[in-house]
Parts: structure tokens; C-alpha cells; sequence
């Protein structure tokens, strides 16, 4: 559809934008959703972007989108322009919810190179019988029905005028204290006659109706004249009649001009009504438009701010609120002029020529030519200090720009809360704390998934259903708590409830039915590795399924998301009071923390934070089974023991336990002992993916630049521990 | 010295070859493995380095030889001798590594020798011989065989050359693999 026309850049314009917008939609109404209705800035804001991704996806040549998009527009313009007093607000934000999934489903197919095929009547349909609803029981509102707004995309293409004539529209405002505008207008009218092939004027009847003057200053004076002469000529003409305080002249289409000569034809009358409905008229010109609107907003808002005491005065419960909703959008215009969105590849390039600079600038400062005694090197050095300073904080700058808060992800969690508590009939509260915490990028990917699964989890079956909590005589209402917080290196992100918990005895039951506990008895289970138990695959104590959870598949899946960013989970819980899942992820994959190994000539490194300890031990600390495996004794613990050299049959090796040296490490309680030749020192690593085409090695999860520019392998613990 | 030298004599060959019979010739780059000069051509190549430090990577195939660090990329480098099945060599300064990209995979491969440039026609291109008088695996990775006036080379499909050719092969990978 259009393919050829509409260019790349358009495309991705248009995605962005309507992103965007279906984004902030979805943040106001679940702002608003408790409020009972949408206020003032509210329904400006909805009506705006609603017509914002109209007339794009009108240009896109997405009918669907721009007709569904229209419709939920043209209710909230009746909301804005009559105030309808019993509007079901909740029925509201269901269909505007609705009406940005449907967009936003479309959306995914126009990225994926597919047509938006998607069906939107059915849902056009009931939103006009809302707005029917929403209009008949507002039969005292001041404006008729409001016919919806016959725009043209501003796109559009102007056929060309045959004989060379143009069609224009002007548009002229008077200043306010003079007397008798129709006849200034007329006088206008008639300058312009010598050079026009045809001219119509609105208001029609300011010769014969003195009141016109009245609507002329109010709302200016409309011309669309067909003419041969450019807009100077015109412009000449116009401006040789006195009191005119601005002119507007516009090249238009013919159908424009045809539009207006629709609407000049209509009876005298109409004039009078400009001023309650103006958008009854079918547009002008887009400009022309313009001033209405603002003047509108003018008056509503007077109307409106004198709405709001009455509210403030009614309701003093929601009081509280509502400063800080109407501070919002106002904060969200200002972020949005300072920050520009920058393809991730550039991001990725510029942090690459980073590391690349950072490996230049070693080789440069420990420069063998360097070495050259009795050469003397003051003020090289200090040239030096100065580069390595900038360099450092350049690394730093990137590493930073990678960052990004929380707030989006947890924003979209607002919604899931919403959506599954509606559906399940819950009444759900979501507080979310620390949203500003920041993390890498890379992390909030792969977290996305995850938390949305804890949290559909505590709203499904942490937090227990109206009925029951009021059995129990649970007065609070059910509340989920979504809290990040930067600890030591990690981002902790959690997801507390003050729901049922986790029955230790269920969980038990159904270990001890799949055979998880093996010889050990029930008390030997700390409450840690009871709960651990839920992470495992297929693991359900849930003795329904619903549609959100309890297959048993889920858990894990969370599990194995959080490990693969190098996260662990964390699970508290208090039976009757509630739970805590808690996510415990590094701050930025990018940079760790690491020691520095060899085996026979070959360095690995592995992560500070899997490492216990180091230790060097003798012949009669190892235990050697028949079978050949080997453990280590280390103050009456025991650890098996993994020689790298044979596990990765690595030659020249050091084999006597007591001339190399065994590191302990651990991941997730489990800890295993690794004997390596020696310690080579710890680094700040970054780290890289090994090349797809080297096959996956086990126990290795990446590579890394040392200082002098060669590659260690990184030694991933979980996965030499989980074999 | 004497490298470069060959080498503008051969590209001179090349355009002079050219204006005479203005036939499209693609050009490979040639190096030496064992006796044999190979060639590879050159839209795949990227670039040529001097071999550096390489990592080794446990456990996999004999001619991965490691990773090496490409300015800040890290690329995996293959030894071209131990693919063709021959005796391996000791790397010494002639040695050098031909940086390819094959369908976006970049790949060092460690040759013995650069020998320089040459330009075929499709003409002068022949499929190789079925009863191969190579005392190696490589004919394998060998698509053609180029041989103008003066010289023969053998042209090798980088492809096969990295992701492997026959059943034989893929089927003791996967031995490899459950094993």
C-alpha cells in the first residue's frame, strides 16, 4: 500500500510517534483510572494524540487505525467540549485501552513488513454506541451533537488549478476596538473582487446583518477566492483597507474551496452559531482552524478551572491526588525536548571505538621506545596522566548513556496489575517505588519478562480473592509493592504482596510427591530451599489452572531469564502475610568485576563475585574415590574438585595438587572447587560474546580484552557448577 | 620486498591482460599452504594481519586455532594447513592471517605465506579434477582451478572452506556432539 511513496523515514516517524503517544494514553489512564474521571488536562491530552495518530495514519493510508483512532476522538471531543456529567469513566479507560491495543497490534504488523489487516469495526461500533449513550444522557450539554471533523490529512496533494488560477484562503482578523468590521470585511471583499475568477466569504451576510460585525471580530473573517494573482498581489490588495490586525493567506485545493463554497451557501442563520459550534463547519483550511481552538481553550479553561473548586470543595478524599496527576503532563512535555533517541548500532559503534581508543592509548603510554634509558619523560608523563584521565571518563560517559531507568518497564507492569486484577474481580493497589533506578539497557530487556510474571503471579495467587481477604479479616486492601533499589553493584528489583505466601506445607507435599526431597526428612529444609523448590520446572502447587498462571511453567522460566543477565532470585515469605520475590541483578553486564587465572599458558577469568576463596592445599586434604573423582577437604567441608587442565585437556599444566592453587567458587549455595596453575591478578573485564561460530563450550559464557590486549576466556561458575 | 615487487607484476599483468581482451576477470587473493598456492577471492577478503597472540579455546575442532583480538572485535582464527589435513607448521614472520567474512561470520585464516594477487576470467576457471592428484584434503574446499599463461591456482570456496563440506564431516560432528 503505497509502499513507493512513503519512504523509510516516514515509516519510522510515524512508529515513533504513535508509540509514543499510544504510550503516554496508556500512562493517563491508568493514572486516572481510580480518579473517577479524566481531568481537564487528561482529556486534552487523549484528544490530542488521538488526532495526532489520526491524520498520520490517515497520510500512512492505515484506514483502520485512522478510523478507530478518529471515533475515540470524537468522543473525547464531546467530552471536552460539553462536560457529559455521568460518563461510566471506568467503561472509558477500558475502551481507550482497547483502542491502543488494537493500534498498537497493528503497529507490530506494519514492523514486521505485514499489512495492518486488523478488523477495527466491531470495536468502532460499540465505541459509537458509548458515545451515543454518553450524549443522550447529557441532553442539557450546550453544543449539539458534534459532527465529527471532516479534516483532511495535511498531506494532501493539490490538484492543480486548470488556466493557471489558484485557489487561496485568507483569513483576516481585526483589531478588536474598531466599529463596524463587516463593512471593513466587505470593503476587503470587494478590493479583492477586480483580480478574482470567484470569491466566497463567511460569515455570507455582512451587508445585510449588522451583527455580523460582532462574529467578524470574535472569530475573523474567511475568504477562499480563486484567482490568477499570488498571495502579494492579494496580500497588497487586502492590507489597503485600514484596521486589520493580521492576514493569512493560504494556497488551498480545489476541493478545499468547494468545501467552503458548501458551507457559505449555508442560510444566514448559521453565522450566529459559530460561536457555540464551530466545528460544525467543515474546516476551511487547517490554519484558519488554529485560532478557534485556542480561543476555545481560553474559555474552557475559565470554565473549567471554576469546575475544579467545585470538585476540590466536593470530594476532600481524592483532593490529595489530583495536584500531582495535573503536574504530569507538564513534566513529561519537558523530558520530552531533552532527549533524542539514538539507534542502539551508533551506541554500540561509538562504545566499541571507545575500547578500541582505551586499547590504543596502553599501547601508545607503554610504548617500548619508551624504555630508552636516561631519556627523561616529565612531561610526557604528564600529557599522559591527562590522556588517561579523558579516556577513563569517556568509558565512563558511555557506560552511563547505556543506562536507562526503570520507569517504562515498570510503567507497563501498571497495566498488567490493572488488566489481571479486573479480570480476576481483585482489587488490587500497585505501589511502585524507585523507578528512577537505573540499569543497563541489555538488563531491561531481559527482565521485562520475568517481572511481568511475578507479577501476574502475586496478583493470580499471592493476593487472595475480595471474598476471602474479607473472611480472614484482611482489612487493607491488596497491595503489590514494585520496589528497585541499587545495592553494592546490583539492582534489586522486587515484587512484594501482602497476599497469602507460600505455604511451606503445600510445597512440601508436592516435592515430596515428585520425589524432590530424596532421603533427607522435612525439617532438614530451611524455608530458602523450600521455596526454591517453586523455581523448578513444572512445579505448581496451584491446584487450578487459570488463564494467567498455575500451569507450572513460569517459575523456572523466570528463573532461567534472570540467570542468563547473571541475576539470582530471591524468595521470602511469611504464610498469611504475604511474599517477596526479590531479583538480584548485576547493575550493567558490560563490566565485571574479575580474577584473572592461567592453565598452562592458557588465562581464564572468571566473575569477583562467584569467587569464596583461594586457597592452596596439601596431598592429604584430597580425597580420591575409586571411581576417580576428586574432593577437597577444607575445614571439615568438602568440595568435588574439577582440574581445569584435564576437564578442558589443556597440555603443559601444572598437576601436583600442592604447586598449583584451588579456588573456590559458587553460584546460587552450591560451591565446587577448581584447581588452576595460578592466580594472575584481578581486571575490570568487559565482556564480549565468543564467536557464534565457535561452538559453545561448557563452562565458558564469554570472552574478554585483558590489558596487553589478548583475549581471556570468561569461566562461568553456574555453568561448570550445573553440569 | 621481493613480495611487493611480484605483486605489481602481477596486477601489471592483470590490466595489461585486460586491455587486450577486456573480458571481466575476478581477482583472488593467493597465498601459500604446503607446495600448493591457493587462492580466495578477494570480495571475501577484508583484510591481511600479522599473527598475533591467539587464545586458545578448549575443546573444540583441531584447526580452530583460538581467538584473536581484531582491534577490540574478537574473531575466531583457523589454521588452513591443519583444515587441509596437513602437518602443521611452525608459525614463523612469514606467517600471516587472511581476514574473511563469509555471510557476516569474520574469520581469520592462518596461511603460511601471502603470495599476492590474481585475476582469472571465467574461462580460464576449470572445475576441478574428479581424480584429484592433491595429496591433500583440501580439494575438498577447492571450487575451480585458475590457470592462465603463467600461472595455476587453486580457488577455494571460503564457505565450505569454514563451515565444512561433506556428510562425513557434519556426521562426526554430531558423533561429536552426543558424545
Amino acid at each position: 500500500m503505497g509502499d513507493d511513496m512513503i519512504t523509510e523515514g516516514m515509516l519510522d516517524m510515524y512508529l515513533f510517534e504513535t508509540e509514543q503517544g499510544l504510550e503516554n494514553l496508556q500512562n493517563i489512564c491508568l493514572d486516572s483510572k481510580d480518579a473517577g474521571e479524566f481531568d481537564e488536562d487528561h482529556v486534552n491530552e487523549i484528544f490530542r494524540i488521538m488526532h495526532t495518530i489520526k491524520g498520520s495514519s490517515a497520510v500512512m493510508m492505515y484506514q483502520n487505525i485512522a478510523t478507530l483512532s478518529h471515533k475515540l476522538e470524537d468522543i473525547f471531543y464531546f467530552i471536552r467540549e460539553s462536560h457529559p456529567e455521568n460518563v461510566p469513566h471506568e467503561k472509558l479507560v477500558d475502551y481507550v485501552l482497547e483502542v491502543a491495543d488494537f493500534i498498537t497490534a497493528e503497529l507490530d504488523k506494519i514492523k514486521d513488513g505485514e499489512e495492518p489487516d486488523g478488523d477495527s469495526s466491531s470495536l468502532i461500533d460499540e465505541l459509537d454506541v458509548f458515545l451515543k449513550k454518553i450524549q443522550n444522557a447529557a441532553p442539557e450539554a450546550p453544543v449539539p451533537e458534534p459532527t465529527p471533523l471532516q479534516e483532511k490529512p495535511r498531506f494532501y496533494i493539490a490538484p492543480v488549478a486548470s488556466d493557471d488560477s489558484k485557489f487561496y484562503s485568507i483569513y483576516i482578523t481585526y483589531c478588536k476596538d474598531i466599529q463596524m468590521a463587516n463593512i471593513r470585511a466587505y470593503m476587503a471583499v470587494n478590493s479583492l473582487k477586480g483580480i478574482a475568477e470567484d470569491i466566497l466569504f463567511t460569515p455570507s451576510d455582512i451587508i445585510s446583518n449588522p451583527e455580523s460585525a460582532n462574529v467578524v471580530l470574535e472569530f475573523g473573517f474567511k475568504i477562499a477566492l480563486q484567482t490568477t494573482e499570488g498571495p502579494q498581489r492579494i496580500m497588497e490588495l487586502i492590507n489597503s483597507s485600514a484596521g486589520i490586525e493580521n492576514v493569512e493567506i493560504k494556497e488551498c485545493s480545489s476541493d478545499d474551496f468547494l468545501d467552503f463554497c458548501v458551507e457559505a451557501e449555508t442560510p444566514a442563520s448559521s453565522a450566529g452559531e459559530v460561536l457555540t459550534a464551530p466545528i460544525e463547519q467543515p474546516t476551511i483550511l487547517v490554519e484558519s482552524q488554529k485560532p478557534h481552538s485556542i480561543e476555545l481553550n481560553e474559555n474552557e479553561g475559565k470554565e473549567k478551572s471554576e469546575n475544579k473548586k467545585d470538585k476540590s470543595d466536593k470530594g476532600s478524599g481524592g483532593a490529595d491526588k489530583k495536584p500531582a496527576k495535573a503536574k504530569k503532563p507538564v513534566a513529561k512535555k519537558g523530558e520530552a525536548q531533552s532527549f533524542i533517541s539514538v539507534n542502539i548500532k551508533k551506541m554500540d559503534l561509538l562504545m566499541d571505538l571507545i575500547g578500541e581508543l582505551v586499547i590504543a592509548e596502553a599501547v601508545v603510554l607503554q610504548n617500548p621506545d619508551l624504555k630508552v634509558p636516561g631519556l627523561d619523560l616529565t612531561n610526557f608523563q604528564k600529557s599522559a596522566a591527562q590522556l588517561s584521565k579523558i579516556t577513563s571518563e569517556l568509558q565512563d560517559a558511555i557506560m552511563a548513556m547505556r543506562m536507562m531507568p526503570l520507569k517504562n518497564t515498570f510503567q507497563k507492569m501498571n497495566r498488567i496489575v490493572y488488566d489481571t486484577s479486573k479480570k480476576l474481580g481483585k482489587d488490587i493497589e500497585l505501589e511502585v517505588i524507585g523507578e528512577d533506578t537505573e540499569v543497563d539497557k541489555n538488563i531491561i530487556e531481559h527482565i521485562s519478562d520475568p517481572l511481568m510474571h511475578l507479577i501476574r503471579n502475586s496478583v493470580d495467587h499471592g493476593i487472595e480473592s475480595n471474598e476471602k481477604r474479607a473472611e480472614l479479616g484482611k482489612k487493607e486492601k491488596g497491595k503489590i509493592v514494585l520496589e528497585a533499589k541499587s545495592e553494592g553493584g546490583q539492582v534489586w528489583i522486587s515484587v512484594s504482596d501482602n497476599g497469602k505466601g507460600l505455604s511451606r506445607k503445600d510445597i512440601l507435599e508436592k516435592a515430596k510427591a515428585n520425589g524432590l526431597l530424596g532421603n533427607k526428612s522435612e525439617k532438614d529444609f530451611t524455608d530458602k530451599e523450600v521455596f526454591n523448590f517453586i523455581t523448578l520446572a513444572g512445579f505448581s502447587t496451584k491446584k487450578e489452572v487459570t488463564e494467567y498462571s498455575g500451569r507450572g511453567v513460569g517459575m523456572d522460566v523466570v528463573v532461567k531469564n534472570i540467570q542468563e543477565v547473571g541475576g539470582v532470585l530471591d524468595i521470602e515469605s511469611v504464610e498469611g502475610k504475604g511474599s517477596t520475590m526479590t531479583m538480584k541483578i548485576p547493575l550493567t553486564l558490560a563490566i565485571i568485576d574479575g580474577i584473572i587465572f592461567s592453565v598452562g599458558g592458557t588465562k581464564f577469568v572468571t566473575p569477583t563475585n562467584n569467587v569464596t576463596e583461594f586457597i592452596r592445599i596439601t596431598k592429604d586434604k584430597l580425597i580420591i574415590e575409586p571411581d576417580g573423582e576428586e574432593y577437597v577437604m577444607i575445614r571439615e567441608d568438602c568440595y568435588p574438585l574439577v582440574r581445569l587442565n584435564k576437564f578442558y585437556h589443556i597440555d603443559n599444566a601444572v598437576e601436583d595438587i600442592e604447586e598449583g592453587i584451588v579456588i573456590i567458587i559458587n553460584h546460587e549455595d552450591r560451591k565446587l572447587a577448581i584447581f588452576v596453575d595460578k592466580l594472575e591478578g584481578e581486571q575490570e573485564i568487559v565482556v564480549k560474546p565468543i564467536p557464534s561460530y565457535i561452538k559453545k563450550v561448557r563452562g565458558i559464557s564469554g570472552c574478554t580484552q585483558l590489558g596487553d590486549g589478548s583475549i581471556s576466556l570468561i569461566l562461568d561458575a553456574g555453568g561448570l557448577i550445573m553440569m | 620486498m621481493a613480495e611487493e615487487t611480484e605483486k605489481k607484476e602481477i596486477t601489471e599483468a592483470v590490466e595489461d591482460d585486460n586491455e587486450i581482451e577486456e573480458v571481466p576477470k575476478e581477482q583472488f587473493m593467493t597465498f601459500k599452504c604446503g607446495v600448493e598456492i591457493f587462492g580466495i577471492s578477494i570480495k571475501y577478503v577484508n583484510e591481511i594481519i600479522g599473527l598475533q597472540q591467539v587464545t586458545k579455546v578448549p575443546d573444540t575442532e583441531d584447526f580452530i586455532i583460538g581467538l584473536i583480538n581484531l582491534r577490540g572485535k574478537v574473531i575466531p582464527v583457523i589454521d588452513v594447513r591443519i583444515r587441509f589435513g596437513m602437518e602443521p607448521l611452525e608459525y614463523n614472520d612469514r606467517t600471516s592471517v587472511i581476514v574473511i567474512d563469509v555471510k557476516s561470520t569474520v574469520i581469520g585464516l592462518i596461511v603460511d605465506e601471502i603470495d599476492g594477487v590474481s585475476a582469472f576470467s571465467e574461462k580460464e576457471i576449470t572445475p576441478p579434477p574428479s581424480v584429484s592428484d592433491l595429496e591433500s584434503q583440501a580439494r575438498k574446499y577447492v571450487f575451480g582451478i585458475g590457470r592462465n599463461d603463467d600461472e595455476v591456482r587453486l580457488l577455494l570456496d571460503p564457505d565450505k572452506l569454514i563451515n565444512g563440506t561433506d556428510d562425513k564431516e557434519e556426521e562426526e560432528e554430531k558423533e561429536e556432539e552426543e558424545e
